[in-house]
This record gives structure tokens, sequence and C-alpha cells, in this order.
């Protein structure tokens, strides 16, 4: 590209190291109120990160749009070199191109990036009527929801030789449900993926919506109780993301974290927890073929059979503490990158679970109120069950409570049927909090 | 250049038979610093400008570019969209605006050097240091937005707005126990704002709290008498009312609140407004990104539901008076129905008097954050730390803990409204969007489920 290579050709003229990001991309979307479509967007957006390293030390700016003339680059360089003379953060210099980048299948569908406007809302519309189908004439029901379309093509480079680009799609569809009566109950379903096939699932996602809206308008609080409960992969998802920041290598290196090098090799988790955070995985939203610094996106254990195994790292993090990048680089053209995650899988265990007699808990919300530090949480269970003889009454309103690196300690059953949301897959697990 | 793109609006609108359109032309000055232990980890400042068009035609329809060339692409693209779906939505159009505010704050940030932006970033992280303190975190950021807004009535508004913010941050371990403790300054208005916090103060107070927090006990669980501190009723109003009373969540049936305008639905001490006129504050604006004026809202009026706040589409659906809360994060969103600066009006008890009202309780204090289900009403809220009452007085310290309750049922339990009204909690409030907001009100006695460890 014109811009790229100009600015390149500029940055090779001077003595320092660099590295440009940049991203060009589209994304469409249809928003439905009221089982009927009532927005359609477009919105379209490119850009240049550039990071500038000098003297040990490293700057970044940022500019929108591809600018060819000589002025914009210039200037885009001016600023990120003025922040590195300021800045004080030990440079660690930019990664090494280390041999080939993974090719993962079905992260690009050219029919999502060829879609045009028209055949877009032919699908929105077909999602919309069957939100009305299924709805038919019950007019307790509200649906709202939408369906949204993504293209963008990333790309890298930097002084030592990195130079790679990549093509990718996304898709996205989510339902909230709304009955009415005496008492409201509310239901939410979404999904997202990277080809088209996904407009197939729109059924299932205003179905599973609609079903959780009728067992929350059901769901009444219920006593305290602490003991072992079935976590569902949702609020599992709640648990692992906070016990994971603990595991981001700017956390570890800042002491933000409740690990250190140390800890790598230790028992930290329950025997039956594995976690593994795999940027390979075929079709999933998670993955890339190389990080926001240009390293190959791989597969790695964070957690092996409850032995803390690996912290997510990007390249100057894991220099810092001596270890190696994990390529969890993770960024966009407007920041600088830093760590996260790509796909975080859950492993698999052996146990059926589905004769499970006792408390479930389903879906919690307030996650960002828990201290990742510490490991508290109290979340407020949005939806669960109480089985007794195979019978199933929904419950809400109560808060689930404990503390993560305990609960993960204390899982005593690992379902064997994973679910994926979004990035993020697991099966259900059983396990020990206090239900309040 | 704006007149260019106002004639191609007006052209291509009329082509399309498009009934109303606007456009935003933003340019967007950045600056943010983060300092960890000593260590410069971010420093970044960064211009841009970008457009963003909506236009109604049967439906809405939005399009957006951060690249000006595109600037005829986006607005083709918008108004060949509000062609999208089949209904005849409503919107409020009034006359047109021509205006042009200035909220800079006395001392511009964009003449303030960003070295001196990082030093006193570096003095906030060197302050925070003490016994036991293993991360110091501080960051500063800041923002000018420069928007033109157009519409098809005419109206030209041009808003500049700075927004200064300071964050400390202060995690103490001891013995495999940690004490975690945070404060935010800020507000709309210039570098001023900053000059103002008294640094060595706070610094202090944080760094001393993350050490206390390693003693403090674990919080119990269960419902109990709560007593807010004004931070804490900020967030409570906000996750408690505020969001159930955004007229988009009305319009479309799905809010607790819908139908519900001239009930009652608290206890009859209660006043609770939306004022993004408040000077300085962080939720401040004077025009919204519907170019309509910011007005200030009566939610709750004497325990009694009674308004919402609404943007050009909702007050005409809904047939309310337009209040002008209509916001977006930025030119590539649309406005949505958000809140400014949320709070709850005093009431008549000295703060003394509301401890003395509780034998047996909590003092809950600062704000984590929360979320609601507004079709529910449940929802949830986190304090940074708390004590024990017992018989008035203030006991044990407790850590940071979540409460949760049913909106409903917890404006209905408030007891005793302090006088004591605090608005100085700058935050941002996610609905799909990021936007700045503040909150608050006085202390605070209603019950409420506390989620605690035993």
């Amino acid at each position: 590209m014109e811009a790229i290579e100009k600015l390149t050709r500029i940055l090779n003229r001077k003595n320092v190291e660099w590295e440009v990001y940049w991203e060009a991309g589209r994304g469409t979307s249809f928003r439905a109120e009221r089982e009927r479509l009532e927005r359609a967007q477009e919105k379209f957006f490119s850009g240049i990160g550039l990071r500038i390293g000098l003297n040990g030390r490293v700057g970044f700016s940022y500019t929108t749009g591809f600018p060819k003339d000589e002025k914009s680059l210039t200037e885009l360089i001016k600023r990120a070199e003025k922040l590195a003379r300021i800045g004080s953060k030990p440079f660690k210099g930019f990664p090494e191109p280390s041999g080939k980048f993974p090719e993962i299948k079905g992260l690009y569908d050219r029919a999502i990036d060829e879609l045009d406007f028209d055949e877009a809302r032919y699908l929105a519309e077909k999602f919309v009527d069957e939100m009305k189908g299924m709805k038919g004439g019950r007019r307790e029901y509200t649906l709202s929801g939408a369906m949204s379309f993504g293209t963008v093509n990333t790309g890298i480079a930097n002084s030592n030789g990195i130079e790679e680009e990549e093509p990718r799609t996304g898709m996205s569809m989510w339902v909230y449900a709304v009955k009415k009566g005496q008492r409201s109950g509310s239901g939410y379903a979404s999904q997202t993926y990277t080809t088209l096939q996904g407009v197939h699932e729109g059924e299932e996602i205003i179905r599973r919506a609609m079903e959780e809206a009728d067992l929350s308008q059901k769901a009444e609080k219920i006593e305290g109780f602490s003991g072992e409960v079935l976590m569902e992969p949702q609020a599992v998802k709640a648990l692992v993301y906070l016990f994971l920041e603990n595991l981001y290598g700017e956390g570890v290196y800042y002491s933000r974290s409740r690990f250190s090098v140390d800890d790598l090799g230790r028992e930290v988790l329950s025997e039956k927890i594995s976690i593994i955070d795999d940027a390979t995985v075929e079709c999933s939203p998670g993955s890339y073929s190389f990080d926001g610094e240009g390293v190959p996106g791989r597969k790695k254990a964070l957690v092996s059979k409850g032995e803390l195994r690996s912290f997510l790292l990007d390249h100057t993090y894991g220099k810092l503490l001596q270890l190696e990048s994990t390529g969890n680089a993770v960024r966009d053209f407007r920041s600088v990158p830093g760590v996260g995650t790509s796909n975080v899988i859950v492993q698999r265990g052996k146990e059926k679970l589905g004769d499970w007699e006792g408390i479930i808990v389903s879906k919690v919300f307030g996650e960002h109120t828990a201290n990742p530090v510490t490991g508290e949480f109290s979340f407020t269970v949005e939806l669960g069950y109480v089985v007794r003889n195979g019978k199933a009454k929904p419950f809400s309103g109560n808060m689930v409570s404990g503390n993560v690196f305990d609960v993960l300690r204390k899982v005593s059953r690992v379902g064997k049927e994973v679910e994926r949301r979004g990035s993020f897959y697991s099966p259900r697990i059983a396990t020990e909090v206090r239900l309040v | 250049m704006e007149e260019n793109i106002l004639r191609i609006a007006e052209k291509t609108a009329e082509k399309l038979s498009v009934r109303y359109f606007e456009i935003r032309i933003s340019r967007v000055t950045t600056t943010s610093v983060l300092v960890q232990n000593g260590q410069i980890d971010e420093i970044s400042n960064n211009v841009e400008t970008g457009i963003g068009v909506r236009a109604l035609k049967n439906g809405w329809g939005f399009s957006s570019a951060n690249d000006l060339s595109r600037a005829e692409k986006a607005i083709k693209t918008a108004m060949k969209m509000a062609g999208v779906s089949r209904g005849h939505e409503k919107v409020y159009l009034g006359d047109p605006i021509r205006d042009s505010v200035s909220l800079l704050g006395e001392k511009r940030v964009d003449e303030v050097d960003v070295s001196e932006k990082l030093e006193i970033t570096k003095l906030a992280n060197e302050l925070l240091k003490g016994e036991k303190v293993k991360n110091r975190t501080t960051g500063y950021g800041d923002v000018i937005v420069e928007t033109i807004y157009l519409n098809s009535l005419g109206s030209e508004i041009r808003t500049a707005t700075s927004r200064v913010r300071l964050r400390l941050s202060s995690i103490a371990f001891e013995g495999g126990k940690t004490g975690e403790y945070w404060k935010s300054f800020g507000g709309t208005g210039g570098w001023e704002l900053i000059e103002r916090v008294e640094l060595e103060k706070w610094a202090k107070f944080v760094s001393q709290k993350s050490r206390d927090l390693l003693k403090a006990k674990a919080p119990p669980s269960g419902k109990f008498d709560v007593v807010m501190d004004p931070e804490l009723t900020g967030v409570f109003i906000h996750e408690a009312v505020g969001h159930a009373a955004e007229a988009d969540a009305v319009k479309n049936g799905e809010s607790i609140f819908a139908g519900k305008l001239g009930e009652r639905v608290s206890v009859e001490e209660l006043n609770v407004v939306d004022d993004p006129t408040l000077p300085g504050k962080f939720g401040s604006y004077a025009y919204d990104d519907e170019g309509m004026p910011g007005r200030r809202v009566e939610i709750i009026k004497n325990g009694v539901l009674n308004d919402y706040m609404n943007d050009r589409e909702t007050s005409a659906l809904l047939g309310l008076v337009p209040n002008g809360h209509g916001r977006a994060q930025s030119y590539a969103h649309q406005p949505l129905v958000r809140m400014s600066n949320t709070y709850v009006e005093p009431g008549n008890w000295d703060p003394e008097d509301i401890f003395e009202e509780v034998k047996s309780g909590l003092y809950m204090i600062g704000d984590k954050g929360g979320e609601v289900d507004v079709a529910t009403g449940t929802f949830t809220f986190g304090a940074k730390e708390g004590y024990i009452i017992e018989n008035g007085e203030l006991k044990t310290h407790l850590r940071d803990v979540s409460l949760s309750g049913n909106l409903l049922e917890v404006l209905k339990n408030i007891r005793a409204i302090g006088r004591d009204v605090k608005i100085q909690y700058p935050g941002y409030c996610g609905k799909g969007q990021w936007v700045p907001v503040d909150d608050g009100g006085p202390h605070v006695l209603t019950r409420a489920l506390v989620g605690g460890m035993r």
C-alpha cells in the first residue's frame, strides 16, 4: 500500500527502530426494536499506529486514514519521536521474525467481505422475520436484537524485517427478549462467527433468549446456601476471566498479580482444571495468525491439571520477565499493544452431569465489581435452577460469592460437553460457593 | 469544507426523500499518560478527525468515516440505509439552532506541554509510595472534542469541550493478603482542574487506605441496613433509577419504569435529578449529540416517577418535552439516550443522625461500578470498603464487596436521606458505547443484599 511503503521508506532513512501497524475495515449492522428493523449503519475505518524506539525508549502515535503526503507522514513520525524522547519505560526492542505464521482456516469469508448492502439487509430482514414468527401473536413478548457484519485487513511491519498482512471477517447476532406480565422476565442470547454460516443459527439464538425470559419471569430468590453447585459455561466464564487477570504479564511485572514467575509449575487450581489460550482454532472469532506485534499466534497451556504453566505475554513483558512472548499482544491502530487473550478454552472432563440434583448457576452479572487481586467476588445471579427429583425450578436475584482462587481449587467435577460463547469454550463445572 | 458537505447532503437527501439528517464533524485531541511503579507505561498524544452522518426516512441510517476524504461516501451510505425499514419513525424537529459554545476551562489542556502532564503523573506515583505498597498506578487523560453539528433544519452548532481526569491507585500486599484502593479526579474544563487536586493529601490517603484494607475483615453476607456514602449513593442511583429512566428502554416497553409516569415508585423524601448543565462536572455538556440543548430532568420528584431522559426520537414517540440526552461516544457512534450527572437531592437528615438510626447494619463506602437489568429491576453495585455499624457506631473495618437488590424494593426501603450532597465522582458509563458521566448524592440509608464472604 502506498502510504505504508512511503512511511517505511522515510523510517528506514532514520536511525531508529520502528513498528508500523495498520488496519482498514468496514462494519455493517442492523438493529431491530420491537421486532421491527429500525436502524442500519455502515462504518468505515482505517489508520496507522506507529511505534518508534530511540535510545532504549519507545514512543507511539497514530493517524487515521492512509495519508500519502510526505508532510502528514513526517508529522506522525515527529510525534512518536517526541514521545520516545520523553518516555522512560525500558524499551526491549521489537520482535524478530520467528519462523512461519500458522495457517488458520476459516478466519476470512469472501461472502462477508463482498456482501453488499441489499444482501446484508435481506439477511437482517430474515432474522427479524424469524423474531416475528417465533413471537407469533403473543403480545407479552418484546424482542429486540441486532445482526452485524465486519471485515478488516490488518498489517504489521517492523525494522527487524517482520512484514505480514491478514484479512479477517466476522458476523454476530444478539437478541434481548422481555416477557411482560404481573412481573417481567428478561433473556439475552448472542453469538459471534467468522463466516456467514452463522446466519443459520438465528432461530436458535431467538429461542434461547425467549426461553430465558420465560424462566426469568418465573424465577424467584431462594434461601441462602453454602456448598456445591453446578456452574454453567456463562458463569464459569465470569470466574475464569477474573482468574486470568492474574496471568497478564503486565500485572505480574508490576506486582498487580497474585502470582510471580516463581509460581510457574506450582499447583494453583484443582487438578481437574486445565485452561488453554489458543490463537489457532479454526473458524473461531478469537483466532489470529499474528498478534499486534507480529508474533505468530499459538496455542499454550495456561493451567494444566491445576498447575500454572504460562502467563499471557507480549514482547515487552515477556522480555521484562525473562520469558518469551506468548503471542498475546492485542491492539488496534489507535493503541499500543497490551496483553490480552485469544480463544480461552477450559478443557472438557469426563462427567455427564446431566442428572445433577441441587443448584445450578446459569448466568451471573456484575463481573466488574469483583476484585481480581484478592480474588473476592459476589455476582448477582441472573438465572439459575434448583433441581429436585429431576425437576428444575428457576431462581434469580441471589448473589453468588466466594474467592475465585478457592472456588477454582474446589472444583470436583468437570462436564464432557463444551459450549462456545464467542471466543470462550467451556464445559459445566461443579464447585463450592456461597449463595446469599 | 462544511458548506460543501452540507450541499452534498442536501442534494442527496432530496434525491432519496430523506426526511431529516444530521452531520457531526469532529476533531479529537487526546493525551494519556500511565505510570506504574515509577515507570512510564504509556504516553500518547494524538489528533484525529472524522464524520458521522445520521438520516431518517422510514427508519434510521448511520454511517461514519475516520477519514474526511470519505465524507461524501458516508453521507450517501447513511441516506441509503435510512430506507431500510418500512416503519414510520417519529422525530422531534424543533427550530434550527445556531450557536457556538466553548467549555475549555481556564487553562487549555492543549497549551500545557505533555512533559508537564507526565511530571504530575510521575509525582502522584511517587507520592503513593509507602510500606507494603507493591503496585502504584497513576493515570492522566485529557481530551478536547471540537465538533461542528449541522442538520437539515439549518442548525449549525460549534462546540469545543475539554475533559480531564487523574486516577491514583495503590495495592498493598502482606502475608498473602492484599488491599487495593483508588480515587479519580476530573471534570469538564482545563488544566486548572488538575492543579486544584491536593495531590499530596490524596496520594497519602489512597496509599494509607490500601494498607488499612490489609487488616480489614471479610464482609458478612445477607440482607442488611446499609448506609451509603455520597460516592456509593451515586452509583446506586445511576443503576437503580438512571438506566430504567432512559426513554429508549421505556419506548421498547423493556424498562420496569415503562407506563409508570406519575406513579409513586419510592419513599416520598426521594428526589432524583439528572443535570447536564451543572458547571464543570465530568458528565456536563451544553448540547447533546443531536444538537439539542441539555436540560435538567427531575426523574423522581417527591417519590413519584416524574420524567424520563429522552432524545429527539423518544420525546416525539412518547409525547415528552425534549431534554437533550442523546449522547454518542464519538462521531463514529449513533446517539443513544444516556445520563449526564445523576444525583440524589439533599434530604433533611444530618449524616450523624443517620448512623444513630442504625442498631445493626453496615456503612458502605465508594464506587466499584454496577450493572442493572432494567426489565426485572435487579441491579448490583460495588463498594470499595465498609464498616460494621453497631448501635450507631462504626466498628469493624470491612473489605470491598458487591451489593444487590430489586430497584422498586430498595427505593421503597429508603429510611433516611442526608443533607450532605457531593457530586464529584467522574467515571464512564457503558451501554454499548462509553460516555463520561458523574454521579453522587448525600448519605442514604436503605436495605440491600450484601454478597459477603461469611
